[in-house]
């Protein structure tokens, strides 16, 4: 194997996001888009995966209320977390930005419900968390 | 849901295995009591180890190979326990491999022993694991020096069990574990938090009930006697106040999550055909185990992987789930007992939430899970755990639980593993009539 095959995802979509861009790879035969990225398709198995931009633009199908230990994020309060889904197709768990313990009913009443992708900043890297759709 | 799940089919073994011994110390603090304090890893796998052995007819000599598991190294202070083990248990010389799957590990632990044997290279093999989930050891010292690891220090080195690429960074994956299977049994099943809350009180009362019947577990004292000390009358006012039982999560309470604590449990196997050379007792067959992992950044990842494990197992087997009499679910989040339950089809779904709230999952209900305890009352002993369950699992099987042994004598009993973010396994074992 050659090392300039080995290409970097990871440090590759850390870097992106410095850009402001949130990365994904989708499969060259299936169009599976995984996100996080990674280079071996789950779905269909290819090992042939490229890079794609992703649009932000997603969905949370469940809910649940920061509390307690799931707090642990201070300084990103308030927020939920949910399994949320991207408007390509990937599924991800994730901070959702936004939701309080007073307005999550109305959210959990409107399930699978909007959200949208957010760049923040971590200690010496930025990440992905999301926001609700207002 | 459309998570990807890659599936397995499994072949059946080339030949029959059955578990003939089984082994369990106490689940304790060892520092917290003079009498245990400065027991070490190769006592307590020592222990273990011998009265599996004792139980199953076998002398060191019998065994060809053994299998040690431990979750994690702060409790030896060892990455390869498995060679300082062998001079606990008269096998110095006899190969054998370490392994580690965090709260999964006694549950790989039954599936590694099988392999071997099943595979034609061993006949008589050991598995054992043993933890120190609250007195680690002190680097450089002798073994029986230890020190008590606080909670925070222990909650700090689950990071070993989360994706570095994205998950840890991404945030939620290392918290939603604390809810997830709860929102989603009450999401799918209309409950509500309020509602959600009561049962996962109840799980938490069925667990203690069963641990304060059985003498290794940790706890002694029930909730209802507890609750009576602190002032309430109603029990239930005491498992849901948010002084006596914080919650950990919007479902999850304190009360519902693991007691961590030391502790060691082992199991010998062999080929079902040779059993009888060494022991008069009943083998109990392992029929299957079916095996499936998810990382956290995947949905509902207990849920899926569960559903995978169960699916391989029922496959291969042939069982039905009516014909299970017992399951054992790693419960370290407490809603495991639930979910599991029902994608096993042990209870029916989205009626199993009444089952608990009636308590016919206690031991002496009619549809018993967890009959040690579980982990937030038998205590966890996170790689000992697995093995524990097995050890109580034999036992019942065997009929010879005294005051806590189940109406119905199982005959055929599941256990669900789960651990290390998450490693998730369905074993089916049956009592081989002669
Ligand atoms: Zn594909």
């Amino acid at each position: 194997m050659k090392a300039a095959k080995m290409e970097k995802i990871v440090k590759t979509f850390y870097d992106q996001l410095e850009k402001g861009k949130i990365m994904g790879r989708r499969c060259t035969a299936c169009g599976n888009v995984e996100f996080p990225p990674v280079f071996i398709c789950n779905k269909c198995g290819c090992f042939e995966t490229e890079w794609i931009e992703l649009s932000g633009k997603a969905t949370f199908q469940s809910l649940m209320v920061a509390n307690g230990q799931t707090q642990k994020y201070q300084d990103l309060m308030p927020y939920g977390l949910g399994a949320v889904t991207l408007e390509e197709g990937s599924e991800v768990n994730a901070l959702i930005g936004g939701i309080t313990p007073e307005n999550a009913e109305e959210y959990r009443n409107k399930l699978p419900a909007g959200c949208h992708a957010k760049i923040v900043q971590r200690d010496g890297y930025k990440t992905v968390m999301f926001e609700v759709d207002k | 849901m459309n998570t990807v799940v890659n599936q397995t089919k499994l072949h059946p073994y080339s030949r029959s295995v059955s578990i003939i011994g089984v082994g369990c110390t106490p689940f304790m603090n060892t520092v917290d009591d003079p009498e245990t304090e400065g027991l070490t890893e190769g006592e307590l796998f020592g222990y273990a180890t011998m009265e599996a052995m004792q139980d199953a007819g076998v002398s060191p000599k019998d065994v060809d190979f053994y299998f040690h598991g431990q979750a994690a190294p702060m409790g030896s202070d060892y990455i390869t326990p498995n060679i300082m083990a062998a001079n606990w248990v008269g096998m110095k010389g006899k190969g054998s491999i370490h392994h580690s799957e965090a709260c999964c590990t006694g549950y790989l632990a039954l599936e590694q022993a099988v392999n071997a044997v099943a595979s034609g290279k061993y006949n008589v093999v050991l598995s054992g694991c043993v933890e120190f989930g609250d007195a680690i050891a002190i680097p450089y010292k002798p073994a029986c020096f230890r020190r008590k690891m606080p909670m925070n220090e222990f909650l700090e080195t689950t990071r070993w069990i989360y994706d570095k690429a994205y998950t840890l960074g991404m945030m939620a994956g290392p918290v939603i574990n604390f809810d997830d299977s709860a929102e989603y049994y009450a999401r799918t099943y209309g409950l509500s938090v309020d509602e959600m809350d009561t049962v996962i009180c109840h799980m938490a009362l069925n667990n203690r009930y069963n641990a304060v019947h059985h003498s290794l577990a940790i706890v002694k004292e029930d909730f209802p006697e507890i609750a009576k000390k602190a002032g309430y009358e109603n029990i239930m006012d005491y498992m849901k106040s948010d002084r006596e039982n914080p919650k950990m999560g919007e479902y999850l309470r304190l009360l519902g999550t693991e007691i961590k604590c030391d502790g060691a449990a082992a199991v010998i196997v062999c080929p079902t055909e040779m059993a009888s050379q060494f022991t008069d007792q009943k083998p109990i067959e392992v029929l299957g185990i079916g095996s499936a992992c998810l990382e956290s950044s995947n949905h509902n990842l207990e849920i899926h992987a569960t559903r995978e494990a169960v699916r391989q197992v029922y496959e291969l087997t042939g069982v039905t789930p009516e014909e299970i009499d017992l399951m054992y679910i790693n419960d370290f989040m407490i809603p495991s007992q639930l979910v599991a339950a029902e994608i096993a089809g042990y209870l029916p779904e989205g009626e199993g939430w009444k089952y608990i709230s009636e308590g016919r999952t206690r031991f002496d209900g009619d549809r018993p899970i967890n009959t040690n305890g579980g982990r937030t009352s038998f205590g966890h002993a996170h790689a000992a755990s697995g093995l524990a369950d097995l050890y109580e699992a034999v036992h019942q099987m065997r009929g010879d639980c005294g005051e806590r042994q189940v109406k119905k004598l199982p005959k055929t009993v599941m256990l669900r593993g789960f651990g290390g973010s998450q490693n998730v396994t369905a074993a089916i074992i049956r009592t081989k009539e002669a």
